[in-house]
């Protein structure tokens, strides 16, 4: 097999539009014939982008996961797509939205109706990231020395990803986005999100639902909030502007030196100035004159940092999680089909130190520790608990290998013996031999699944999809990890 | 669940904590650990038409020939590299040399970004127009080894390790082995009486080692190779004959103990050409009822097998899946669907 | 035709003329493995000097390998100007050796003789010659080529720029690449060996060094040395291509073990016309080496030196941009030691540059062969010395994906201080633009890669 494609969905449930996409992505053989066969996914193509639904709601809080189902069973129709043939891709619940009481429920929904192997995922983290990747921020930080920013606003919040050389190195998200303040048509303030209301009053600023604010006054906060998110980016003032952060603050050390905005207000930025008050709410918020504001700075050039136009700026979140979600395993692997997928298995590290590979004693209280931790953090289950991911291992030898599978096993049995699947995750190429030496102690009891070549992180989940011509399968990296606004809500 | 993140959480600031302790002590260590060159070696073994060829990717009908490649392991090359403490014994580059010596390059971060890309010497300055005293003793030093390579002898423990009994070809010494690669292909008549005497014939595996162009290859690695790959036969339900040592032997002598043996399938490790990378680089060929005659196209080979490279319990364990399919395909080389 | 002379007392009966070529030969390993070298050094002077006897239509008169029975021959036959030909027939091989050699022989001279010649005739030559002599007539001749860039004019010394990397990642190929333009090597082309044979790989690779180009305004030109075919599709799929690779065997049979004939070369040149992305005329790049006929069993018991001439006579109907011998990549059954290796160069660059062809050499060796880095620095001093075109430099010599050992960056700038050659003129004047070089000499900044990151 030289090539292969798979399809994958992405399918984004903002607080204020929803969008889908469909995109097919190619894997191509990246080994020489007398090589050990490796496989990359080689090319990622746009099939299909549904256009931009309104999202529908229950009143403020509630998505109408009824009427989502609909949106999507006719852009699937549109796109002559059959659920049968997605095999990978993600679907998000980006912003406040995800906060929302049913999002959950949601979320099951629509892993059920979008395919057999799409995952539900979530996160501030993961969403900007993934919007910095369809943005084409990521890309464009391969080309330049410094870092790029790419903002993704939407309707509630902000998700800001840096992007150095090729990865991503911090992530923040901002209270920041159109529907945090809801205007009628004659600038009447129908919502104004309780999650600013700290920065409101530190800024001296109030804003009350019910009262009619004016074209300036919208145009004033507009600014403010603008200047804010800027302020906090560029490090010029945190102190205020640190109260529109949500979750965690940026790392310390990060300085910005290119800037791009993704997102339904990035997309608004290229609109034309909204000269009324009824071309400012024309959507029903604040959003053209925030979008306003961000152009005014970007002409004024008043912060150090470069403007960029995002290759993508609406659809930026949706493409990425349609399109740059998936990675794919090495491809010499100890799989069983029949065993697959498996989705949602969290992963439990077991960082080995010259230490423990140097000394069976070690390794064994290691193994033992990472397992009781596994025992505590995680329910019993006849599938699998956890997902063991194995890292430190610079070169193993046969008999490291045999140490190593020893203790793995014969503890997983003892601790774990409902277990029917042992699932491992090695960060070098060792998968084959090392899931070869656990089976052949094991017998089946439980049955091994052990690949490579993909690295995760505490508190990531992993999904590992149905093997793609025997022996790749596709797998996907949820980071959750610092995520904790949805959990909150739920 | 919120309590299981608390011990989630927990147990990541404790690693985290664990790891400041060591970046105090260790950091200088796993600097210079992350020294030696990585890349892979070339393939023996092989006619110059191959050569050749192989310097456009052996792309040709006759396809399997093997030569200088990229391995899967390449990707994690950064990673295996770091490895300090085993067998440097072994090793000709152990020692760190991947540091810029720019005196003052226009881009710092991008120097470090440039050498962690590749095992090629770069960033190495100059002397005028000539290169620095260690660039150029390193290269001799990696040089010298790699000749040693050549000319060196497989270890009578490793050989009595997997108790690999040994038989000659009709090389006769080093120098005609490498100006006579015919004769290094024909077992000679003591051999071919040992084969008879001591071999099972007809096994369905045959495991045939071999010194080829690097004996030194055969030390680092059989250790490693050979025990993963009788797991992935055991792991099959396959059953081998009698393994042994070829000395002075060229990938075609496969064919002559294909006449003799009549196995089923067989697979040879043999010592690579050396390069500067690593001079310990193994090839593993693999044919479907090997016989005189056989072309290159109906071998099957895995490559660059070492510890910078193919890693070699993975390719033990690899080379048991191909086995399995030659012998549920009844073919080998090119026709082999893998 | 006379087969016979004596030579210290002694009489000496060739059969044929293979066996003449052959036992003329200076020793090389591979005409010994294939059995057909001389025995001792007095029967391979009893051969040369029958040899320099023949006529050139003793030679043509008894094909060693019959156009008849392979295209290499009926393309060096139809390449044959007879009005030239018939004015030299009946000159001996010493004779045409003097007349190359001769003070009243010069470039446009040997230009025109060389249409009446076949290859045979010009491996006989070569087996009359000492290494210096194949240098002094290499000297006088200057095959100039044009892609994007002129090379190959007096005075110049380009270089191929080979960053390889051992899975082909592309970012680690963009590191030796940019460590070698830093010392003023590429004009002859950015060459890449890969490892992967996907059109994919292939296309990717040609894509990143057509951007580096594009973004520094390299004045050169780009190539892939993947299979023609994986090339081709690469070009189709809009891979942007300047060069097309090929190597290249002196027998049909040869070069059917590299999975070629004349009919896809034909192929290839007619979508490198159409598809092409460089100015041209010329778009070809070969490579050959000795010993390559004999590893494929295509040899027909002619010698390697002969075969290898043969080559030459292939590559002369696509007008190549460059034609490389690899000269020491082979191993030591073809070219056992220094010595050897020495000569075979030499050989290859006078034989290639009487053909009209625009001869580089990729001065090498492998870790088998009894050579080292001293022999390589000497071989290079020589071909420079004898006005090759173009020689290849790797990083610090030691190519990773390969495995063999090379002319290093430093090595190449050497070659031009010491023998005040220079870049081509187009690649100088963008060097001298990067603040790389000035007045033919490296600059300060020279040697350091991040200048293009």
């Amino acid at each position: 097999m030289d090539e292969q494609w798979i399809q994958s969905v992405g399918i984004d449930v903002g607080t204020s539009t929803t969008k889908m996409i469909v995109s097919r992505l190619r894997l191509g053989r990246m080994s020489s014939t007398f090589s050990l066969p490796r496989y990359q996914i080689v090319e990622r193509q746009l099939l299909y982008a549904s256009k931009v639904h309104t999202t529908p709601l229950h009143g403020f809080d509630e998505i109408d996961a009824d009427a989502i189902g609909a949106i999507l069973q006719k852009e699937y129709e549109q796109a002559q797509i059959s659920l049968g043939d997605i095999k990978s891709g993600a679907v998000i619940i980006t912003g406040e939205t995800a906060s929302k009481k049913n999002a959950q429920h949601i979320l099951h929904l629509l892993a059920e109706r979008s395919g057999d192997f799409v995952v539900a995922t979530a996160g501030a983290d993961l969403e900007g990231v993934l919007a910095g990747k369809g943005s084409g921020a990521e890309r464009r930080s391969v080309a330049i020395q410094g870092t790029i920013v790419n903002v993704d606003i939407g309707g509630g919040t902000a998700n800001a990803a840096c992007f150095h050389r090729g990865k991503a190195i911090a992530t923040v998200t901002f209270h920041v986005g159109g529907r945090l303040l809801r205007l009628g048509p004659q600038g009447e303030v129908q919502y104004v999100s309780p999650n600013i209301q700290a920065w409101l009053n530190a800024k001296g600023l109030s804003i009350t639902v019910g009262e009619v604010l004016t074209y300036e006054r919208i145009k004033d906060f507009s600014i403010q909030m603008a200047r804010g998110m800027l302020d906090y980016l560029s490090g010029r003032e945190r102190q205020v502007s640190g109260l529109l952060v949500l979750g965690q603050p940026l790392k310390e050390n990060v300085s910005v030196d290119e800037l791009s905005i993704s997102g339904g207000v990035g997309q608004l930025m290229s609109a034309p100035t909204p000269e009324t008050i009824s071309d400012v709410s024309r959507y029903g918020d604040f959003g053209p004159m925030l979008a306003w504001a961000l152009r005014q700075e970007r002409e004024a050039g008043t912060y150090p940092m470069q403007w960029i136009d995002p290759e993508q700026t609406v659809r930026a979140t949706v493409i990425g999680a349609g399109m740059q979600s998936t990675e794919i395993s090495g491809s010499t692997v100890h799989i069983k089909a029949e065993l697959l997928p498996i989705r949602n298995v969290p992963i439990v590290k077991l960082e080995l130190t010259e230490g423990h590979l140097g000394d069976p004693q070690q390794l064994r209280r290691e193994v033992s520790d990472v397992y009781d931790l596994a025992l505590r953090l995680f329910e019993k289950t006849t599938g699998s608990p956890f997902a063991l991911a194995i890292s430190g291992i610079t070169y193993c030898s046969y008999s490291l290998l045999q140490t190593i599978a020893e203790e793995l096993s014969q503890q997983y049995r003892q601790k774990f013996a409902e277990s029917r699947t042992m699932i491992v995750v090695c960060e070098t190429d060792m998968a084959k031999a090392l899931g070869q030496a656990l089976a052949l102690r094991c017998k089946g009891q439980p049955e091994i699944i052990c690949i490579d070549q993909v690295r995760v992180e505490y508190g990531d989940y992993i999904d590992l999809g149905e093997p793609i011509s025997g022996s790749i399968i596709p797998v996907i990296v949820k980071t959750l990890a610092f995520d904790e606004a949805p959990q909150k809500g739920v | 669940m919120e309590r299981q993140l608390d011990f989630l959480v927990d147990k990541v600031l404790e690693q985290l904590e664990k790891k400041l302790g060591e970046m105090g002590s260790g950091s200088a260590k796993s600097q210079a650990s992350g020294a030696s060159h990585a890349g892979i070696a070339a393939a023996g073994e092989q006619t110059a038409a191959q050569e050749a060829s192989n310097r456009q990717t052996a792309n040709q009908p006759t396809g399997t020939e093997a030569l200088a490649s990229a391995s899967a392991a390449a990707a994690s090359t950064a990673f295996s590299q770091a490895h300090s403490g085993e067998g440097a014994g072994l090793n000709a580059s152990t020692e760190p040399e991947r540091i810029s010596q720019v005196p003052n390059p226009k881009y710092r971060e991008g120097m470090q970004e440039l050498l962690a890309s590749t095992p090629a010497r770069i960033g190495v300055w100059r002397a005028g127009v000539r290169p620095l005293t260690k660039t150029m003793l390193q290269l001799r030093r990696d040089h010298a080894a790699a000749v040693d390579a050549v000319y060196g002898e497989v270890s009578e423990e490793t050989l009595k390790e997997f108790s690999l009994f040994t038989v000659e070809t009709k090389y006769d010494n080093t120098e005609n082995y490498l100006k006579r690669p015919d004769m290094g292909r024909i077992i000679n008549d003591e051999g071919v009486r040992l084969l008879e005497e001591r071999c099972q014939k007809k096994p369905q595996v045959q495991i045939v080692v071999s010194d080829g162009l690097s004996a030194s290859a055969v030390d680092a690695n059989l250790r490693d190779v050979l025990p993963s790959l009788y797991d992935s036969l055991q792991s099959y339900g396959l059953s081998w004959g009698t393994p042994f040592f070829v000395k002075g032997g060229r990938v075609a002598s496969m064919d002559h103990i294909g006449e003799i043996l009549q196995p089923e399938v067989l697979v040879m490790l043999i010592g690579e050409r050396p390069g500067l990378v690593t001079a310990n680089s193994m090839s593993a060929y693999m044919c479907y009822r090997p016989r005189k005659g056989m072309v290159e196209s109906e071998r099957t080979v895995i490559s660059n097998i070492h510890r910078q490279g193919t890693s070699p319990v993975e390719a033990g364990a690899h080379i048991g899946t191909i086995l399995s399919k030659m012998l549920e395909q009844k073919a080998s080389g090119v026709k082999l669907v893998l | 035709m006379n087969t016979k002379t004596t030579v210290l007392g002694q009489t000496y009966q060739f059969r044929n003329l293979k066996e003449i070529f052959a036992k003329a030969n200076e020793e090389k390993s591979g005409d010994q493995l294939a059995g057909i070298a001389a025995q001792d050094s007095r029967e391979r002077v009893a051969a040369k000097q029958v040899l320099a006897d023949l006529t050139l239509a003793d030679i043509r008169n008894n094909p060693m390998l019959p156009p008849e029975e392979d295209e290499v021959s009926r393309v060096i036959e139809e390449g044959i100007n007879e009005k030239i030909y018939s004015e030299i027939k009946n000159w001996s091989v010493a004779e045409l050796r003097e007349y190359i050699l001769s003070h009243q022989t010069g470039d446009s001279e040997i230009k025109r003789i060389s249409r009446g010649l076949t290859s045979e005739m010009i491996a006989a030559t070569a087996k009359l010659m000492s290494n210096l002599d194949l240098i002094t007539a290499a000297a006088k001749i200057k095959n100039i080529t044009h892609c994007n860039i002129s090379i190959g004019q007096p005075g110049v010394l380009a270089a191929r720029v080979q960053p390889n990397h051992p899975s082909d990642n592309v970012q680690g190929i963009k590191a030796a690449l940019y460590e070698g333009l830093s010392y003023g090597i590429g004009d002859a082309v950015i060459g890449i060996n890969p490892v992967i044979d996907t059109s994919d790989s292939v296309k990717d690779i040609l894509e990143m060094t057509k951007d580096v180009m594009t973004k520094w305004s390299i004045p050169t030109q780009n190539c892939v040395l993947a299979h023609v075919t994986t090339q081709m599709r690469a070009i189709r799929q809009g891979a942007p291509a300047d060069l097309m690779f090929q190597s290249l065997a002196g027998s049909e049979k040869g070069n059917r073990a590299f999975g070629i004939d004349v009919a896809l070369l034909d192929e290839a040149d007619d979508l490198m016309r159409k598809e092409g992305t460089s100015t041209g005329p010329n778009f070809w790049y070969f490579e050959t080496g000795q010993g390559s006929e004999l590893s494929s069993e295509a040899h027909f018991d002619i010698d390697q030196v002969t075969m290898e001439a043969r080559c030459y006579g292939l590559a002369r109907k696509y007008n190549p941009f460059i034609v490389n011998t690899v000269v020491g990549f082979i191993g030591p059954e073809y070219l056992y030691d220094s010595k050897q290796v020495i000569r075979a160069g030499l050989e290859d660059h006078y034989m290639g540059k009487l053909h009209g062809l625009p001869m580089g050499c990729d001065v090498c060796y492998t870790n088998h062969m009894k050579v080292d880095q001293n022999d390589m620095d000497n071989l290079g001093i020589l071909l420079a010395a004898a006005g090759v075109n173009f020689v290849i430099g790797v990083a610090m010599a030691d190519d990773v994906m390969l495995n063999y050992q090379s002319t290093s960056f430093h090595d190449i700038a050497a070659f031009r201080e010491v023998l005040g050659l220079r870049p081509a003129p187009e690649f100088e004047k963008w060097l001298e633009k990067m603040g790389i070089m000035e007045n033919g000499k490296l600059t300060p900044i020279a040697g350091d890669p991040t200048i293009f990151m």
